[in-house]
């Protein structure tokens, strides 16, 4: 398969600090996929050096097989994006920005058809400071996707979203991604991501623990099981104790191998007097999927 | 303009009507606030809203993008400077028919002294807009850059008795470009360089040639900005 995008050995540094450290991946033409990590693990950081907004000490990055960096962007033509939040000047109505950024032929059509396709029409000519926060984010994602751009970069577009938000978003990326589009999406809300993707690219501390197609994925990783106990602090200390690690995460998490079953789990819990309240089998999700390769890597470090 | 034509029709011993036609009816300095406000939000406000990103992550280079700004500003400028001109004529013609365009003022007319005057005050200010542009893309805030810009417009004046001391006593500090904002006062009133201690000519290129280390300082910060 083709790809629209390459990232290989892409290093840098804030200072002393080291964002990134020889992260490779790809997206393939048509693809969409999700940049899923922890918070600071340099997902956005990651989306700002393809877009030329960074510069970076090491590696390389592509786009058609083009490079891109700081100071060159003319493969940046082929991408729309949406970072951090959307780029919205107050004072201009929604069409306005549409207008101001559209390109090349049919503008009229693409934007109506965009904002048709978004539902934005009750409040398009409107200002863009009385919106809400689903509105400018709307708003910031149609102005991402108005030129019809070859690899759409999204960073936690369902920021601000309401249901039916989310999912009319979903349809129009789907939509595209059928048309031939590549999307790299970024975002803490797994459940709808997973509705989405269908490649991860999994990042912490700045840098990638797995590239995987989400059936892979969930394949590969085990059950993680979550409990609710009287006194989680006391029961991650008795767990820790029998070498049963827990994740960091709300509650009591703990990924279920041959060595640490849930039946020793909860011995070692009622011995240590620690009442046991609910235990949720939180599945083969994406989200189980993640803490679990999170939870095996900080165990190996 | 309109205020001060006014004024100087009803209080002639105020404002000499002659003064006020070749002085553009303080026009540039109103338009010298107008321009320095322009000036940092072109920039600052990129920032403020967060839009910079989606300007620089498209095709183009940062130096096409900063160009654009600076060209924008420019052209801007000289379209103000052209209105000012113009409406100095109309108020002119409508308020002071006694005032003939061919009048003598020194050694040109009351026409050649707005017109330098405009000219003047159009370099002047360019070297205030270029600093301004520099501290909007150091900070990415328009107050500081307003500030700075509004500061630098009277520093020629406020400092011009402190400054005509320090270059009596050390020559070279003609070339600092607190001396170079005299340049709008001096191409309007040659006799003005007893202060600079430099020709008009020299005066003009050294302030063109501080406004132009300005704006490449300022796309040098823009250029290596992360954003």
């Amino acid at each position: 398969m083709e790809n629209i995008l390459e990232v290989h050995q892409l290093s840098k540094h804030f200072g002393k600090k080291q964002a990134l450290n020889n992260v490779d991946f790809t997206v393939g033409k048509g693809r969409i996929v999700g940049l899923i990590g922890p918070n600071g693990a340099g997902k956005t950081t990651i989306m700002k050096a393809i877009l030329g907004l960074f510069s970076y000490e090491k590696g390389q990055i592509k786009i058609d097989n083009h490079p891109v960096s700081e100071a060159s962007h003319q493969a940046l033509a082929k991408v729309g994006a949406l970072i951090e939040y959307p780029a919205i000047y107050p004072y201009l109505t929604g069409l306005d920005h549409l207008k101001l950024n559209a390109t090349g032929d049919a503008t009229t059509e693409r934007i109506d058809q965009l904002v048709k396709q978004m539902k934005m029409e009750s409040y398009i000519n409107r200002k863009a400071k009385n919106y809400s926060l689903g509105m400018k984010q709307k708003l910031g994602i149609a102005l991402a996707l108005i030129n019809q751009p070859e690899l759409v970069i999204l960073d936690e577009p369902m920021n601000g979203l309401d249901p039916q938000a989310t999912k009319d978003l979903r349809d129009v990326i789907m939509s595209q991604a059928a048309a031939g589009t590549s999307f790299l999406i970024s975002s803490h809300i797994l459940s709808e991501l997973e509705k989405l993707v269908s490649e991860v690219v999994i990042i912490d501390h700045g840098e990638v623990i797995k590239q995987a197609t989400i059936a892979n994925l969930n394949h590969q990783e085990n059950d993680f099981i979550m409990l609710k106990t009287s006194d989680d602090a006391a029961a991650r200390t008795s767990l820790a104790q029998v070498g049963i690690t827990t994740a960091e995460a709300p509650g009591l998490v703990f990924n279920q191998t041959p060595s640490a079953t849930l039946a020793l789990v909860i011995k070692t819990l009622v011995k240590a007097d620690i009442d046991i309240y609910d235990v949720v089998h939180q599945g083969e999700d994406l989200e189980a999927s993640l803490l679990s390769i999170l939870h095996n890597e900080k165990k190996e470090a | 303009m309109t205020i001060f034509a006014v004024l100087s029709k009803a209080k002639p011993e105020w404002f000499s009507a002659k003064g006020q036609t070749t002085g553009a009816f303080n026009g540039t300095l109103f338009l010298a606030f107008f321009l320095i406000g322009v000036a940092s939000t072109i920039v600052a406000s990129e920032f403020q809203h967060g839009t910079i990103k989606a300007l620089l992550y498209r095709k183009y280079y940062r130096g096409e993008i900063f160009a654009s700004k600076v060209i924008t500003l420019f052209l801007f400028s000289i379209v103000n400077y052209v209105l000012i001109f113009l409406y100095t004529l109309i108020l002119k013609f409508v308020l002071f028919s006694n005032v003939a365009l061919d009048a003598k003022v020194g050694k040109t007319t009351v026409l050649g002294q707005l017109g330098l005057d405009l000219v003047g005050s159009f370099i002047g200010i360019w070297l205030i807009l270029a600093l301004v542009l520099l501290i909007a893309n150091l900070f990415k805030t328009g107050s500081a850059a307003i500030t700075i810009g509004i500061l630098s417009y009277f520093a020629a004046s406020i400092l011009q008795i402190a400054q005509s001391f320090a270059i009596e006593k050390w020559n070279w500090l003609k070339w600092n470009p607190l001396n170079m904002l005299n340049v709008g006062a001096q191409i309007s009133d040659s006799t003005f360089k007893s202060v600079t201690k430099l020709s008009t000519p020299l005066l003009t290129t050294g302030s063109l040639v501080y406004t132009v280390i300005f704006l490449l300082i300022g796309y040098y910060i823009f250029k290596k900005r992360n954003v």
